[in-house]
């Protein structure tokens, strides 16, 4: 937490000679019907060719606005994050910052080189060897061959693909290919990183390094722009967001209050009361799968409803829940992770783990995980709950936030460890 | 540290680009030194993935010249057509001709097939797109290479006698790859849009090859005569072939006022095609 605050102080005076990208009342419309959108292309092209003013300003028919005025600007060595759902229009702001394609309105100024990450393996044959597709990709993405020769053991290294580096790549796995691709785009070291949804490749280990080297660019001053839908994935590499829907820009600012306003929007079936407390609405009938979730929330040793628990102190973690029928083995899956932290996920916790099987009735009932103490150090935390029955879900809360408070000093350790002290003489 | 003020900032804006010309030609310069390496990356990989994964490698580039002779000579033999009188003995002048009538064909295909491929390339990432234009003339180059092995050992056979002009017979067949390429480019951006493109493409080469005296010589009258003349291929491969061969140029107006046009357009595409890319990128990807 002390070095996320760190940074954010770092980027707070703004100095306009340290924009690297500044992207000013851009739109982009689109169109949805192939054989129009196929027209409308020949027909740009024509305009731009007679250098005639395209009127690119107007929708046609069947044209909407995939953006529409959207506005940022992105530092030296800073991490902008942009959220959205699908469809949102985050992949399109790439695209025209990179200038593949052109804005229809507005304008966007780039200082400095550009290396998309949303290319990962572009320009990979399967016949040729891992080798010989590193020099292609490294080419395409801008780099001459007296700098790919510097940064090639690098790339193997990196990628730990050593022993295959002169196999085809198509005898490559996925990920091993995925993974070659990371390597030759993180090596470029640009000045401006464009980085698509693509953290999730590789196993956790692999996932672990590509956060360290993207880290260390960034203290050389790499500035990126991380585009993604999974905010627990960009909570832990950038400091400021942008949060578009729909093509338009609901909110800039700080990476919390931009991540908690896009949550807020994602759950808007589940209302939180305050803090620590969540209601959902309840399904209809039809909607239903047997047992469905409709708050969740914690209690003390008492009984009483908390909406922080505090370090060290018994809690139960309660789920209360409705059921359609009896069903004798549900099965209770809690997942903690660490909001804004290095850590990601801390707690999954089971009921079948542990080969306790909880029997629901129908009606309503109260889904309890007791702790003795709770181990967690104060922060912020994002639960995670399913009710499930074997492999079947029947019903799931995404997103469940709460703040975990302290009576004692435990900053330096990383749990809360129950303890007793004593003198044996 | 970088030095981060000296690093050139890149305005992208949605009015055209002619608007700024001086500034567009400077990027394009700047874009085809730019391009080099990478072109040249492209056309190993190319070339290297080609041969790879064929089994008869080179012979492809001899076959197609062997076949069209042999089937050519064989219906001259049996009077089934009638091909006029030719400089060099009829196979020799089948093969060479078809060698270059082929080179010719893959100029013209080249950019379409090119820009084709590399889709999910260019709506990925922005690099010059010259390079990919530029590989397919280094692959159609080195295809013709190899094809020289069978024209020198053909050569050879017939004992076909060589003029001096020889050396200058590059100039020509360059020509002939231009002017490929120069209606190659403008049908990219296209071609990349609609299939019709690369369908009647083929159809068209298909016809083409008949209004060009690969099989038979320039024939001097009739409509047909008149058509021949007037196809831009002609004075382009005659010239080549007649300075490979007896160094006598028959039709050497024809062939500047073609090369004028090949080169005045090939630059004229070459903006055309700049221009029309992002267009192109954002109709085909996402």
């Amino acid at each position: 937490m002390t070095d996320l605050i760190e940074k954010k102080i770092s980027i707070q005076p703004p100095d306009d000679s340290e924009v690297v990208i500044s992207v000013e009342n851009v739109s982009k419309k689109f169109c949805r019907n192939l054989k129009q959108s196929l027209l409308y292309g020949v027909q740009d092209i024509t305009t731009e060719l007679f250098g005639v003013n395209r009127n690119s300003d107007v929708l046609r028919p069947k044209e909407f606005w995939a953006l529409k005025d959207i506005s940022f600007q992105l530092r030296r060595g800073e991490a902008l994050a942009l959220i959205g759902s699908n469809g949102a229009g985050k992949s399109t702001i790439l695209r025209i910052i990179s200038g593949l394609i052109k804005p229809d309105t507005g304008r966007v100024r780039v200082r400095g080189r550009i290396a998309p990450l949303i290319a990962l393996g572009a320009g990979f044959n399967p016949i040729l060897t891992g080798r010989e597709n590193i020099y292609a990709n490294m080419s395409i993405l801008g780099l001459s061959t007296k700098e790919i020769e510097e940064r090639f053991q690098d790339v193997i290294d990196f990628a730990e693909i050593a022993d295959a580096i002169d196999a085809p790549v198509q005898t490559y796995s996925s990920g091993m290919a995925a993974r070659l691709g990371f390597a030759c785009a993180v090596h470029i070291e640009p000045d401006i990183l464009l980085i698509d949804e693509v953290l999730a490749v590789g196993d956790i280990k692999f996932r672990m390094k590509c956060h360290r080297r993207l880290a260390k660019l960034r203290d050389n001053g790499t500035a990126f722009i991380l585009v993604s839908h999974n905010p627990p994935a960009i909570l832990n590499v950038c400091t400021s967001a942008v949060y578009i829907s729909k093509g338009k820009l609901i909110t800039t600012g700080d990476i919390d209050t931009v991540v908690r306003k896009y949550e807020e929007d994602l759950c808007l079936a589940g209302t939180e009361k305050s803090p620590g407390y969540l209601v959902l609405p309840e399904k209809s009938q039809n909607e239903s799968t047997g047992i469905d979730i409709t708050s969740v929330y914690f209690k003390d040793a008492q009984g009483n409803i908390v909406a922080t628990p505090t370090s060290g102190e018994p809690i139960s973690l309660c789920v209360e829940c409705k059921a359609h029928r009896r069903v004798t083995n549900a099965n209770l899956c809690i997942t903690i992770t660490d909001v804004g932290g290095e850590n990601g996920r801390i707690l999954y916790l089971t009921a079948a783990n542990d080969n306790e099987y909880l029997e629901v009735l129908p009606g309503k009932n109260e889904l309890q995980m007791y702790m003795p103490f709770c181990c967690l150090n104060p922060g912020v935390y994002n639960t995670k709950v399913f009710i499930k029955e074997g492999a079947y879900s029947f019903d799931a809360v995404e997103s469940f936030r709460f703040t975990v408070k302290s009576n004692t000093i435990t900053s330096q350790s990383l749990f809360y460890q129950p303890r007793e002290w004593k003198v044996m003489n | 540290m970088h030095s981060k003020h000296q690093l050139p900032e890149v305005i992208h804006t949605p009015e055209s680009s002619l608007k700024h010309p001086l500034r567009l030609l400077q990027q394009m310069w700047r874009d085809l030194l730019a391009s080099r390496e990478l072109a040249w990356r492209l056309m190993v990989r190319d070339i290297s993935a080609q041969y790879r994964q064929s089994f008869l490698g080179i012979a492809w580039a001899f076959l197609p010249p062997i076949v069209m002779a042999a089937s050519f000579t064989l219906a001259k033999g049996a009077q089934v057509i009638n091909v006029g009188v030719t400089d060099i003995p009829y196979p020799a002048y089948v093969m060479f001709s078809t060698a270059l009538w082929q080179t010719f064909v893959e100029a013209l295909n080249g950019p379409v097939q090119a820009v084709t491929v590399a889709k999910p390339m260019l709506a990925r990432v922005n690099f010059p797109r010259e390079a990919l234009i530029l590989a397919k003339l280094g692959e159609v180059f080195f295809n013709f290479g190899i094809k020289t092995i069978l024209i020198v050992a053909l050569f050879i056979f017939f004992r076909v006698s060589v003029s001096w002009t020889v050396i200058i017979a590059p100039v020509a067949l360059i020509h002939l790859v231009l002017l490929g390429t120069f209606i190659g480019i403008l049908l990219a951006p296209f071609g990349v849009l609609y299939q019709d493109v690369s369908k009647g493409l083929s159809l068209i080469t298909g016809f083409w090859l008949f209004l060009t005296p690969v099989a038979y010589a320039v024939p001097n009258e009739g409509t047909f005569g008149y058509l021949v003349k007037l196809n831009p291929v002609t004075p382009l491969l005659v010239t080549t072939r007649e300075l490979a061969t007896t160094g006598v140029v028959s039709e050497p107006i024809g062939f500047w006022v073609v090369s004028a046009i090949t080169i005045i357009g090939l630059l004229l595409t070459w903006i055309a095609f700049r221009l029309a890319m992002p267009f192109v990128v954002e109709r085909v990807s996402s």
